[in-house]
């Protein structure tokens, strides 16, 4: 504990503290919810849009559900959809960057200036436009959100490479006549790999972030998934006279998103890099 | 010579990514589940009716005759009309550009504006409470959500305060009763053209909210690159020989050390502006912005395709340009860049 | 932009912001004949001929068609009333109509309302033939005997006095404009005879109308001069607007909202039926929907109450078959199916139909009503052991779905309807009369008798009322009794209006349409 504050500082400490209760408490859900059943979307009529009270401590939605235990089951989706979504992106990202950077010439010129077209766009409304196309859903958001995120990898599995690719293991490698697919597979992944999960981990936070944005615009989950960009526009038709419904939502996403910076602020120690642009 | 190459191959690059672009949004379009013919005949069309637009459309046509069609139409910049509304989408974007961009330069402006003045300060602060109240409140600013921070601003200003309108681009009072002529498209300037002291205030009131909101993350970027920038500077030998002159703190930093920091705000300039364009479909819609995002949001929930395909050109296009403005500049400001 | 620029036009802005808000307070004393809607969606054509959404609330102020409808009330039975034609009469056989014209009714162009500009506008319409242009799909020649007569021919009875109230396709307008595209009238020009003219249009934003001069009919004392038509999407800003006065009208604000602007004295909440019932149409042609016993299941099943309580504040009412209240042939003694989920569990049973069955419920997007309408149905199902899954879609999507093969389209398919003018046989030909096609039967519901009885009663409507009412009722019975679909709920009309605005009145025949000429603060 002591060695961990260390190396992460109080703050980063916090931070990984609650991305890890976010995770116990999106395993456990059915258990921590007070209303499991309304969790998962069965209404609840008579008791609709209360005021945070000792019996729903967050209040209720408009079809009367604890807006505690949606926001507890919203965490599954949340979480799923920013793994999700770096793992899509990681799987497409990663062997266009690879291919780059280690064959180089005209296959990595010709795979960056398609990487480049996706990063011209700008990222939410090729993701919007690409929810729109496919339909609400949540498979549909989560490849929506993917498509304008695995260029990135791309870049950087690609950078990566260059450093790897004149190392003398590799060379040897080469000359002793071993496959490409193998040097890339026992040589180069591994050693990418690690770089990469670390930045990927710390993805997770701005991809929840954009597909909370998504699901806010109406492309995101089929109800009644409990999802928190949904809860947050649902909400903001009755926004203030009813904050609860919008603001308890839409600050839970704002702190999870801002561990997640404060956690990669952390590990990045203090360098001036940019975090990733988000919705 | 270098420099001349490098810029050259960048504007070659960047005429092949809007085609790509073209591409992608066309491939895009054939996967929309929806018949663009009976969207173009009207809200409850008769099956005659909506074979007369097909037909009018020329959606029977094969793909490659379509996709040199759209090709050519994008890239005259005659994008046709909207299915819905069979209005010009020319004429809608003359309408609808200005307000955004007038939205993204203003929000850029007022980035730079917070972020430069907090990241010299944390500099100077360095470790001490301003440094660290900065450094969390520029990732703060980075994990809000936009929607989020949009409808606190509205509340807090508009709805408790009653200091700034909630939302749109001009008052009532003068849209309706003594209303701009449209010269440029950008009310604050055409206010000033007409001399119009009173529209000019209104039009300021309305942009602040939603340029604010728009500013907070690269704001928060500006903050945190002038302050790691202003540190390795301040701790570079012609400053310390300043300040071993005795010169006063502040001119060491705003006479010695801010230019010398002016890379990163080229860079912010460009990541703002490409935010302010992105996030302007969350920021339009909740401020009832009339630009591209409110257009493009209600032709996406309408799958009105080629206003769909012409605001993504044309937003694409904006950032395109812009980043090779910026890419040049920074060349110019530092020609190491065109060498790597 | 420089920093110094910046700070100087900061400065600039400080000053001008002092001044515009004393502005400001002076032009609010001043703009009491102005007029504001709040609209929650766009005004997409302008033109008179295709119109058919959202724009006829403006060119409703505008235009003037031969007729106006006057839905019932509870004192008093609906009727047609004259507008630009004073009088008419049909022949026998229901197939001639002859409309006597208004004297002295101008044009905003000058040009007087002849008989030969009312068969000019409808051929115009014709021939265009798009938006609602099929209401005058049986007229076969107009006649003009004289400038103040105009002789309609049709090919079958038709009720064109009906027809001619119609709140889209039906706009007379000035023989100047005939000649005239799509893009000169969504351009912000116009050619009615109507109270107001536009005098500037901001496609998305607003458009702006002004009184016209030489209006035939009355004006109240302290009419107003001008009205805006604000678009204004987002309902927390109507609210907002209404609230502060920047509106004096709005709609579409969450049911929700409705009891604190109740309580605002300076806020008049205005609730009517509307012309707009939700149902969910089955698909017959798929297994098990096509056995009506399971069909009747799922309609016992469906929590009505609730929906009426949670979706509309307990503003809407129990939906009585597809003709809603205030229309001709609405049927009050409807045998409809109260929730009852153990009768639902036993015809169930009694067709064989095992838990897990999985079924799809298609719905529009922007509709919030069917969402939380499916949510709660969603949750009486699944006591059943029944899977619905709500598909919310774009509605062209929607639509072309349903259009497509009807054994691979969804279970239910939900919608709205609204007529488009005031007949049952708009609702019930759409709807459940057999199609080869699917165009809006979309449950793909065939049934000869009451294809029968629809196009008999189709008939009549226009010379025996009273009879073609009688046969609209039985097929709309027949339609409950085979479940071809579940009626959801009748949606009320909710508008919201400044309590200093006298003189308000909704007509539901027109949907949102706000008629200015009658009002005065």
């Amino acid at each position: 504990m002591t060695r961990l504050v260390q190396r992460l500082g109080w703050p980063g400490t916090i931070a990984l503290v609650v991305i890890l209760l976010l995770v116990l408490v999106a395993v456990l859900a059915p258990w921590v919810a007070p209303y499991p059943q309304q969790g998962v979307g069965v209404p609840n009529v008579a008791a609709k849009l209360s005021s945070p009270s000792a019996q729903y401590w967050l209040g209720t939605d408009h079809l009367g559900r604890d807006m505690l235990s949606r926001i507890i089951y919203g965490t599954r989706i949340s979480l799923t959809n920013g793994v999700l979504i770096v793992a899509f992106s990681l799987l497409i990202g990663l062997p266009v960057g690879l291919a780059a950077g280690y064959f180089g010439g005209w296959i990595d010129e010709a795979l960056m200036r398609g990487t480049d077209v996706f990063l011209a766009f700008p990222a939410l409304l090729l993701a919007v436009l690409m929810a729109a196309a496919l339909g609400p859903g949540f498979l549909n958001s989560i490849i929506a959100v993917s498509v304008t995120w695995w260029p990135w990898y791309a870049r950087l599995a690609r950078s990566e490479v260059l450093v790897l690719r004149n190392q003398p293991y590799v060379e040897a490698a080469r000359l002793a006549g071993v496959s490409h697919g193998r040097i890339i597979i026992r040589h180069i992944l591994p050693a990418t790999g690690r770089p990469l999960t670390v930045q990927a981990a710390l993805d997770v936070g701005p991809a929840l972030l954009t597909a909370a944005a998504l699901s806010f615009l109406g492309l995101g989950v089929l109800p009644p998934t409990a999802d928190w960009g949904q809860m947050v526009d649902a909400g903001r038709k009755f926004f203030p006279a009813r904050w609860w419904y919008s603001a308890t939502p839409g600050l839970t996403i704002f702190i999870v998103a801002l561990a997640f910076s404060v956690l990669g602020d952390a590990l990045r120690e203090r360098k001036g890099g940019t975090a990733r642009a988000s919705a | 010579m270098e420099l001349t190459r490098y810029i050259l191959r960048r504007m070659v690059l960047s005429a092949f990514v809007v085609l790509g672009v073209t591409f992608l949004v066309f491939i895009v379009a054939q996967v929309v589940p929806s018949d663009p013919a009976a969207l173009y005949a009207g809200p409850r069309p008769t099956a005659e009716q909506i074979e007369k637009a097909r037909q009018e459309l020329n959606l029977d046509a094969p793909l490659i005759q379509r996709f040199a069609g759209f090709a050519k139409a994008m890239g005259t910049g005659d994008f046709g009309v909207s299915y819905k509304s069979r209005r010009l989408i020319a004429e809608d974007l003359r309408a609808y550009l200005p307000a955004t961009l007038e939205l993204a330069v203003f929000s850029t402006g007022l980035a730079l504006l917070i972020g430069i003045p907090l990241g010299v300060l944390a500099a100077a602060r360095q470790g001490k409470w301003p440094d660290r109240l900065g450094s969390f409140g520029s990732i703060a600013a980075v994990a809000m959500p936009t929607f989020f921070l949009a409808m606190i601003l509205q509340l807090v200003f508009a709805q408790w305060l009653g200091i700034l309108p909630l939302s749109g681009r001009l008052s009532r009072e003068i849209s309706v009763t003594a209303p701009l002529s449209m010269m440029t498209g950008f009310n604050l300037i055409d206010a000033l053209l007409a001399g119009r002291l009173d529209a000019f205030g209104d039009a300021l009131k309305h942009l602040i909210l939603p340029a604010l909101t728009l500013a907070s993350y690269p704001a928060g970027v500006a903050m945190r690159l002038t302050r790691s920038a202003m540190i390795e500077i301040l701790e570079r030998r012609h400053v310390t020989a300043a300040r071993a002159l005795g010169l006063s703190e502040p001119r060491i930093l705003f006479g010695h050390a801010l230019p010398n920091a002016m890379g990163p705000a080229l860079t912010v300039i460009g990541l703002s502006f490409a935010y302010a364009l992105t996030g302007a479909v969350l920021v339009e819609i909740i401020f009832a912005w009339p630009g591209l995002g409110r257009y493009v949001s209600e032709a996406i929930l309408a799958k009105d395709f080629p206003v769909i395909a012409a605001v993504t050109m044309v937003v694409t296009i904006c950032y395109v340009v812009m980043n090779l403005l910026i890419d040049i500049a920074q060349a110019l400001v530092d020609p190491r860049v065109a060498l790597s | 932009m420089n920093r110094r620029h910046f700070l100087q036009t900061a400065a600039l802005a400080a000053l001008a912001s002092a001044t515009s808000s004393r502005w400001n307070l002076a032009m609010a004393e001043g703009s009491g004949s102005i007029f504001t809607l709040a609209y929650p969606t766009s005004f997409p054509d302008l033109d008179p001929a295709t119109s058919f959404s959202n724009d006829g609330a403006v060119l409703a102020n505008v235009y003037e068609g031969l007729t106006r409808y006057i839905p019932a009330t509870e004192t008093a039975e609906a009727k047609i009333e004259p507008l630009l034609a004073t009088s008419w009469d049909v022949s026998e056989d229901g197939k001639t109509w002859t409309f006597h014209l208004r004297d002295g009714v101008k044009f905003h162009d000058g040009s007087p309302l002849t008989s030969e500009a009312v068969k000019g506008s409808i051929e115009r319409t014709k021939k265009i033939g798009g938006g609602a242009a099929f209401i005058w799909g049986s007229v076969t020649s107009i006649e003009t005997p004289d400038p103040l007569t105009v002789v309609f021919a049709l090919s079958d009875p038709q009720p064109i006095d009906l027809i001619a109230s119609a709140g889209f396709a039906a706009w007379i307008y000035a023989p100047s404009s005939h000649d005239k595209d799509n893009a000169w009238f969504n351009g912000g020009n116009d050619a009615g005879t109507g109270p107001f003219h536009i005098s500037r249009y901001e496609p998305g934003q607003r458009a702006v109308l002004d009184r016209a001069e030489d209006y035939w009919g009355k004006v109240p004392e302290g009419g107003f001069q001008t009205v805006s038509f604000e678009i204004i999407e987002d309902t927390t800003l109507a609210q907002n607007m209404i609230e502060s006065g920047q509106a004096d009208w709005t709609y579409s604000i969450p049911f929700e909202n409705l009891e604190a602007m109740k309580a605002n004295p300076d806020l008049r909440v205005v609730v009517n039926p509307s012309f707009e019932t939700l149902f969910g149409l089955y698909n017959v042609k798929r297994a098990p929907l096509d056995k009506v016993k399971v069909r009747q299941a799922l309609s016992l099943a469906f929590p009505y109450d609730d929906v009426i309580s949670a979706g509309t504040m307990g503003l809407g009412t129990r939906a009585k078959g597809v003709v809603p209240a205030g229309i001709w042939g609405h049927d009050a003694e409807a045998p409809i199916p109260q929730t009852d989920l153990k009768a639902a569990a036993a015809l169930l049973a009694e067709e064989g139909v095992e838990p897990g069955l999985e079924l799809v419920m298609t719905y529009s997007t922007t509709q919030a009503l069917s969402a939380v309408a499916g949510e709660l149905w969603k949750a009486n199902l699944e006591t059943l052991g029944i899977k619905l899954t709500l598909q919310p879609m774009a509605w062209e999507a929607q639509w072309q779905l349903g259009k497509s093969n009807p054994e691979a389209a969804q279970d239910i398919f939900v919608m709205f309807w609204w007529p488009t003018f005031v007949t049952p046989y708009d609702y019930l030909v759409s709807l459940f009369h057999s199609e080869e096609k699917p165009n809006f039967n979309l449950g793909y519901y065939s049934n000869a008798e009451v294809d029968a009885k629809i196009d008999e009663a189709a008939k009549l409507s226009g010379t025996d009322r009273p009879r073609a009412e009688k046969l609209f009722i039985e097929a709309q019975r027949k339609v409950i009794e085979d479940a071809a679909a579940v009626f959801m709920v009748d949606r009320p009309n909710v508008h919201i209006i400044r309590s200093d605005i006298k003189g308000y009145d909704d007509n539901p025949a027109y949907g949102h349409v706000t008629f200015v000429n009658e009002l005065s603060r």
